[in-house]
């Protein structure tokens, strides 16, 4: 009984997550707009032909992370600052339990990474002629990477929304705790675009995994200390 | 004997002790092989200096979890000068670090995997400073501050133990290896000097933070004499 209406509450919480986002649709265009705007510049300017052979497996997984983390970042701080600016905060932290906050915010930027990604990784691969050879590889990778990435940026939102300058603070905060896994997704990419073999991709994607649940599991329990502070 | 004769004995003693380490690494300690001229002695610095910037990380974990628990603000004070110690022993330690990789392969950077995971720690103590500088509200600041310090806490095994033994590295190899093992392959004068200069820096840092304590302990006081 308690465990479903903690999944109602979660789940009521992402609908009006997905409600507000497509009456002003901010953080989709904000992500979308940044990582085709990033993407274009790199296309550009460096395209398929500009990298020497050897280096490519280098440049392209280490690039298309760097585009990736970036839009991400433009976009996923919005969740708690929002409420806070709004002044609906207060009235939120009435109506749900901190759990069903949390995971209701981090479904909504679960489901935003995922949106992302699914337009910037084809267009990547199109425009950089990056060819990946372990396509489950790359969907395994990209999709333990939006688990991982939701996690860390749906905490440290919440973290910033009760600090001053809160948008600066979100990427302050957020790279060193992320690089250790920017570097494992990167590693993990290059394996799958290299083989295709699942087990190509398997180092990293335990890495991955360890450090994205180690840090859902710590932000689920450090959530209620930071909402109700 | 009154505390405050032990604690001056304990000081004199630090002091004595890290003297003694010094004259050690550069007079009684031998260079190691297969290292450039001298510069194997600098890890009678480097290494304690890496230990205590973790070090410091944990008390700044145990001190933030108490605070969450207690919420005492002396916690949140002990939290951030365990911080502010790790935060200047991780520079020095990258200091150290590229002072070594400078003389042995003749760059100050290498983008070495240990490199990347002290600079990753320093970020993080910095980023610990900003949150900090960003709450005005002393509670808030202490909970939100301890919140971010926990959470920087587990990606501290991934960077300390898991990337550098999953990437190639230029460092040489650490007294833990990768195995998990105790590595004891160094003479016996240089494991004596490298042991006893870790317990003087660890005895440096303890005496910093208790004095960095007792200033906030201070602090606290005459707040809550004025409010009163």
């Amino acid at each position: 009984m308690r465990a479903s209406s903690l999944l109602s509450e979660s789940l009521a919480v992402l609908g009006k997550e997905l409600t507000s986002e497509v009456r002003s649709r901010v953080a989709l265009n904000a992500i979308g707009l940044f990582g085709i705007t990033t993407l274009v510049v790199v296309a550009y300017q460096i395209g398929p032909y500009q990298i020497q052979e050897k280096d490519r497996p280098y440049l392209l997984s280490a690039l298309l992370w760097v585009i990736l983390f970036f839009a991400a970042t433009s976009g996923l701080a919005r969740v708690f600052v929002k409420e806070e600016d709004a002044h609906t905060a207060k009235t939120l932290r009435l109506a749900a339990r901190p759990l069903a906050v949390f995971a209701g915010k981090y479904l909504f930027n679960l489901i935003l990474l995922a949106a992302l990604f699914t337009l910037i990784v084809p267009l990547y691969c199109a425009l950089m002629g990056y060819e990946v050879r372990g396509l489950a590889g790359l969907a395994l990778v990209l999709a333990a990477g939006a688990v991982a990435l939701s996690a860390s940026s749906t905490i440290v939102a919440a973290i910033i929304s009760r600090a001053s300058g809160s948008t600066t603070l979100f990427a302050i905060l957020s790279v060193p705790l992320v690089l250790p896994l920017l570097v494992m997704l990167i590693q993990g990419t290059r394996a799958a675009a290299g083989s295709v073999e699942l087990a190509a991709v398997l180092p990293a994607l335990q890495g991955i995994v360890s450090l994205g649940g180690a840090l859902l599991i710590v932000s689920v329990f450090l959530f209620p200390v930071v909402w109700h502070e | 004997m009154s505390d405050n004769r032990v604690r001056t004995a304990l000081h004199w003693l630090l002091g004595a002790w890290l003297v003694l380490v010094i004259a050690a690494a550069f007079f009684w300690a031998p260079a190691a092989a297969g290292f450039k001229g001298e510069s194997s002695r600098i890890v009678f610095f480097h290494v304690p200096q890496a230990w205590v910037a973790v070090l410091a990380f944990c008390v700044n974990l145990i001190a933030s979890l108490r605070y969450l628990r207690t919420r005492d603000p002396l916690d949140d004070a002990r939290a951030a000068a365990a911080a502010r110690l790790g935060l200047v022993f991780s520079l020095l330690a990258t200091v150290t670090g590229s002072i070594f990789a400078h003389v042995m392969w003749n760059s100050f950077w290498n983008w070495d995997p240990r490199e990347i995971s002290i600079a990753i720690l320093l970020l993080i103590y910095a980023a610990y400073f900003a949150l900090r500088e960003a709450v005005p509200d002393e509670e808030r600041r202490a909970s939100l501050s301890a919140a971010y310090a926990i959470l920087a806490f587990v990606t501290m095994p991934f960077l300390v133990f898991v990337v550098p033994r999953i990437y190639w590295s230029l460092h040489p190899d650490t007294i833990i290896g990768a195995t998990g093992k105790l590595k004891m392959q160094m003479d016996p004068r240089m494991l004596q000097t490298l042991f006893a200069s870790l317990v003087g820096f660890t005895g440096l840092f303890f005496w910093l933070y208790t004095l960095d304590v007792r200033l906030a302990r201070v602090r606290l006081a005459r707040q809550a004499r004025e409010e009163a």
